[in-house]
């Protein structure tokens, strides 16, 4: 029976065999320590990924206040009909087909029309997050949401909820101001994914809102609410399990405009009735039809840059993007037969200054020692450029008046352009004694001309003030006639016609930065941030200075004189202000009449008040309407009275609907 | 005298495929017999600690299949597993017991019967009364239970295989072996064609293990190993394999790169068991187990349950116990009263050893993915009663060790 006797031979393969079985033990063992003790964070990691899925909450946008408190922008509840893309999933393709017909009917019932192609084309984008419901049709009707609660076992998957959407008190006013929100789109996401990194404090997803244009975009960073995070846990084929933790979400900040809504509505109604008026009076003399269809008025305090009301017309409803807007929609707001109404023709339209821009070619004159203040120029009703062989040599006042000997002062009052056609020749003419190539030029830009103001509105154009240098650079980009600048150019640019350019905004930027005596501001939109809930300033936005232009106090004294003599008799706008109590309310302005190939002339009308101490500064434009004291100059009149009190300023009408009203605008004429 | 002497007088001619019922020349000094009176002597000494192992490992196993199989919903836990678990545990128990009541001794001449039996199966279940599910053609569907006629065929050829080879003197010539081979040969060839890779493979242990042991000449063993080789990347390279069985037995040599649906659920076991660290995220808090992420987890993958909420300390008291087991296993191969026995637990151990670290490998990632069930631990009632004849066998052989 003793074991010692077995064959040798066994035992040892039997030993063979242990050995085999130790050595894969012992690999496991090796294998288990790798896995679970030196590997395991890692693991642990994606065992974590695997089991939690986040929802992103988008959060209620902060409110757009005017500067009295006024709510212009509002987040409203809305219900949102949307569709649980995993509960769709689980249905038979039979039901799916059904539900989407049923549903398709009652959204058209609803006055929601789509089609049951439509929505599945919604279902299969992939931009939706998969663990929260697809949103099918924004803003239906609530008696839609009772239909379909009621009904809740015909329309399995499908939810009705309410959400926060944007609402607008004021209907389309102050639209290019406030601008609209959209979905975030792969641009967007991309910038602002490049710009915070990851661990934003208020990170996008792709189903997202972001503000598009306005003060919407440039606020965005406050006026997003900081989105909510749920943590679902999910199985193996991604069904939520349950509810891990929750993040709710966090309104965002409101903003206070400078803007007064009540300034806004009137500026917006006496644009558009300026507007009507110049239509009505038919043609220029030449013939040529009056068609104001583009227009702005900027209305700006001078003691420090705010903007107290921004028009521009044509506008557009941001209503219309509350619920996505349509193809037709944008088709029409993009139709260039519709002049662009998305464009902010304030800060966005480029126009010839015409004689508003002698304010500045005169400081110009002045300051380089071309002629003096005082010096008297003997306006013959025309002017011939010395040595000139070519064409248009001889260039006539407008309205062909001789003004006779002028100095500064009535050169701006009568408005004469013999005086400054000479001026901007001589400037050319004598250009190695004032400075060279630019000797006018870089009298012009620190007014701001030819930059952009720097307002926080998305779009804004920069003007041009054309120089030698640029002619050259143009003519070789762009085929042009003559590459060489000539005093013809400088003559043209002394009354603001010719190469250069200015918005509307930068127009009234230049104005109030001469009213307030050389202060150039950032035009200011916004006065601060404050808190949704308690009202307490989260941001305060000062004024910022851009610039200063040194004015010297005789030189400014003089030109104030020429400006406070435009709306007085014999000055261009008398019949504009004709009545207007200048004695208490002394304005200082000028018009401007640009002429546009082809086309009527552009009306111009800058001036503020009162003039010891300025606080409103108005300059309106108004594409092909004739003289800017005609067409432009009532406009601000009628602004000017409501804002100096010689009439009640009317409130914002609700809805934002305006009237035009039934008695006429100051329309007596001048020539300027 | 000498028990470890040829049972088997080659003089006298019998040879064992004819399944002859010739009397045995009895060495023994007492006889044994079903009911006899050896029977009381030979309990004394049964080898609890391995009966103590399995009943462990099983406990083990019947926890982790009802965490991986209760569900999600607290209200309404599934134990239909876990129940009929349990009730396979105690078949397997009960047929243990059975197996250890008779002298193996006495069984021998009697081996053909069940692997006549075995081979009649396997080729019935591939043919159409077979039930086919994850594209192996392996069972039959009895109600609700499921009989898979491989797994107990891995314990009746170990038993056909070891008391044929006590028939041949050692060293063993060729055509002993290539007889051992053939009885080999027939269930292999039936498993193959459901297909089955993985019990195919346990096969070739048993075979290497058991033709180690046995006696067979060395040079035999390394021509037999090199045709081995030759054979599985012959197979492996042939069209007998579906597509996706190739890769899963091909996955865990790119796991990093592939992107394939095997490699995410290799990636998916291999998270489950990294996640655990050391002592795991506790009993039915393992998300990967809970939530159902790892494919077959109550089956095949079932020690990545044990491993993600019990951790390493889990995994390694598991592994422990199969050591153990194995060790007593090997032991009683050791101390067995004759060559049957000694070749039952070579069998036993080579089946075991083999399909421990063949399962848990693949949920490792070391080895490839086959359908190889964890002995004790997998759901499965075949596997498991099957396991249990297995340490029946053993015991068998091991409390009847001096006569």
């Amino acid at each position: 029976m003793s074991q010692t006797k077995r064959t040798e031979p066994s035992r040892l393969r039997l030993s063979v065999l242990g050995i085999v079985a130790v050595a894969l033990f012992a690999s496991l063992f090796a294998r288990l320590y790798d896995l679970q003790i030196v590997g395991s964070p890692e693991f642990q990691l994606q065992a974590e990924a695997n089991r939690v899925r986040t929802v992103h909450i988008e959060a209620p946008r902060g409110r757009i206040l005017d500067r009295n408190g006024t709510v212009l922008v509002d987040n409203r509840v809305a219900v949102v009909v949307a569709i649980n893309r995993s509960e769709f999933e689980d249905l038979s393709r039979g039901e799916r087909g059904q539900l989407l017909e049923r549903l398709a009917v009652e959204l058209t019932r609803a006055g929601r029309p789509m089609s049951a192609t439509e929505i599945r084309e919604r279902l299969q984008d992939e931009r939706y997050s998969r663990y929260a419901p697809v949103p099918i049709a924004q803003d239906v009707p609530e008696s839609l949401k009772i239909y379909l609660d009621e009904h809740a076992e015909e329309f399995p998957s499908v939810t009705a909820e309410r959400t926060a959407v944007r609402e607008y008190p004021y209907g389309q006013l102050a639209a290019h101001i406030l601008g609209y929100v959209g979905q975030i789109n792969e641009e967007e996401l991309t910038y602002v994914q490049a710009v915070h990194g990851d661990d934003a404090p208020k990170p996008y997803t792709r189903n997202d809102h972001i503000g598009k244009a306005g003060v919407e975009r440039t606020y965005e960073q406050y006026l997003r609410g900081t989105p909510g995070e749920r943590r679902i846990e999910v199985d193996a084929e991604g069904n939520p399990v349950r509810v891990i933790d929750e993040r709710l979400p966090q309104p965002g900040d409101d903003l206070v405009l400078s803007i007064d809504i009540d300034i806004q509505a009137e500026a917006e109604l006496r644009l558009r009735q300026g507007m009507e008026e110049a239509r009505r009076r038919g043609a220029a003399s030449d013939g040529t039809p009056f068609d104001p269809n583009a227009g702005a008025v900027v209305v700006e305090d001078p003691r420090n840059g705010q903007v107290l009301a921004l028009a521009s017309y044509p506008t557009y409803d941001p209503r219309q993007f509350v619920d996505g807007i349509d193809q037709q929609e944008w088709a029409y707001l993009n139709d260039p037969a519709n002049h662009y109404p998305l464009n902010a023709i304030a800060i966005q339209g480029q126009y010839a200054p015409g004689s508003t821009f002698k304010l500045f070619t005169g400081y110009a004159g002045a300051m380089a020692g071309v002629r003096g203040i005082d010096d008297i120029y003997n306006d013959g009703g025309s002017y011939t450029i010395p040595g000139c062989t070519g064409l248009k040599c001889t260039r006539f006042n407008a309205g062909g008046n001789a003004y006779g000997p002028v100095d500064l002062r009535r050169a701006i009052t009568v408005s004469s352009d013999a005086y400054f056609y000479s001026l901007g020749a001589e400037f050319w003419i004598q250009r190695q004694r004032f400075g060279g190539d630019e000797a006018m030029q870089r009298w012009l830009t620190p007014w701001g001309l030819g930059s952009e103001t720097g307002i926080a509105l998305t779009g804004e154009a920069s003007g041009r003030v054309p120089t030698p240098q640029w002619r050259r650079d143009y003519c070789e980009a762009v085929q042009c006639g003559d590459p060489l600048w000539r005093a013809g150019d400088n003559v043209n640019m002394a009354i603001g016609q010719g190469d250069v350019l200015v918005t509307p905004l930068q127009l009234a930027n230049g104005y109030a930065t001469f009213a307030n005596g050389g202060t150039r501001y950032v035009p200011q939109i916004a006065l601060r941030v404050q808190d949704h809930d308690t009202g307490e300033t989260v941001v305060s936005i000062e004024p910022e200075v851009a610039g200063r232009v040194e004015i010297p106090g005789e030189l400014r004294q003089a030109l104030l004189d020429g400006l406070a003599g435009v709306p007085r008799p014999g000055g261009t706008a008398a019949g504009a202000f004709a009545g207007f109590p200048l004695d208490q309310f002394p304005i200082a302005g000028k018009t401007g009449t640009a002429q546009v190939d082809g086309k009527a002339d552009t009306a111009v009308f800058s001036a503020f008040g009162p003039i010891d101490d300025p606080r409103f500064q108005i300059s309106v434009v108004i594409e092909e309407a004739g003289f800017g004291g005609t067409s432009s100059a009532p406009v601000a009149r009628s602004l000017f009275d409501a804002l100096a009190g010689f009439r009640p300023l009317p409130e914002a009408p609700l809805g934002g609907d305006l009237v035009l009203p039934s008695e006429p605008l100051s329309t007596a004429g001048a020539y300027d | 005298m000498a028990d470890f002497a040829p049972d088997y007088d080659p003089s006298r001619r019998t040879y064992w495929p004819l399944f002859r019922l010739s009397p045995e020349p009895r060495t023994r000094r007492r006889e044994a017999n079903l009911f006899g009176k050896r029977t009381p002597a030979a309990w004394k000494h049964v080898d609890l600690l391995v009966v103590l192992c399995a009943g462990a490992i099983s406990a083990l196993g019947a926890l982790m299949i009802l965490s991986s199989t209760r569900g999600t919903d607290p209200d309404a836990y599934d134990t239909t597993y876990l129940s009929r678990q349990v009730l396979y545990i105690g078949m397997g128990v009960v047929a243990m017991v059975l197996v250890t009541l008779v002298d193996y001794r006495r069984l021998r001449d009697f081996a053909w019967v069940p692997y006549v039996i075995a081979v009649i199966l396997l080729a019935l279940v591939i043919s159409p009364v077979g039930t086919e599910r994850r594209g192996a053609q392996a069972w039959f569907q009895i109600g609700s239970f499921q009989l898979q006629p491989a797994e107990l065929a891995k314990v009746i050829t170990i038993f056909a295989l070891a008391s044929l080879l006590t028939r041949f003197q050692v060293p063993m010539a060729a055509r002993y072996v290539g007889l051992g081979l053939a009885v080999l040969a027939l269930p292999v060839a039936l498993i193959l064609a459901q297909p089955d890779l993985g019990t195919t493979l346990v096969f070739v242990a048993i075979a290497m293990g058991m033709l180690l042991v046995g006696g067979v000449k060395m040079r035999h063993i390394i021509v037999l190993t090199a045709a081995g080789l030759i054979a599985v990347v012959g197979v492996l390279d042939s069209d007998l394999l579906e597509d996706y069985q190739r890769d899963r037995l091909t996955v865990f040599l790119d796991q990093d790169t592939s992107l394939r649906e095997e490699t995410w659920n290799l990636n998916q076991s291999k998270i489950a068991v990294g996640s655990g660290g050391m002592m795991g995220k506790g009993l039915f808090e393992g998300t990967q187990t809970r939530l159902g992420i790892v494919p077959e987890q109550h089956t095949d993958f079932i020690f990545t349950a044990l491993a993600e909420e019990l951790g390493f300390a889990g995994s390694a008291t598991l592994l422990g116990l199969f050591a153990v087991l194995c060790l007593r296993i090997w032991r009683t191969a050791q101390i067995a009263g004759d060559r049957l026995g000694t070749l039952i637990c070579a069998g036993v151990l080579s089946m075991f050893v083999f399909q421990i670290f063949q399962n848990v490998g693949m949920t490792v990632g070391i080895m490839p993915i086959t359908g190889i069930p964890l002995p004790f631990m997998s759901y499965g009632g075949s596997s498991v009663i099957a396991s249990w004849v297995a340490v029946g066998l053993v015991l068998n052989v091991h409390m009847r060790r001096f006569g």
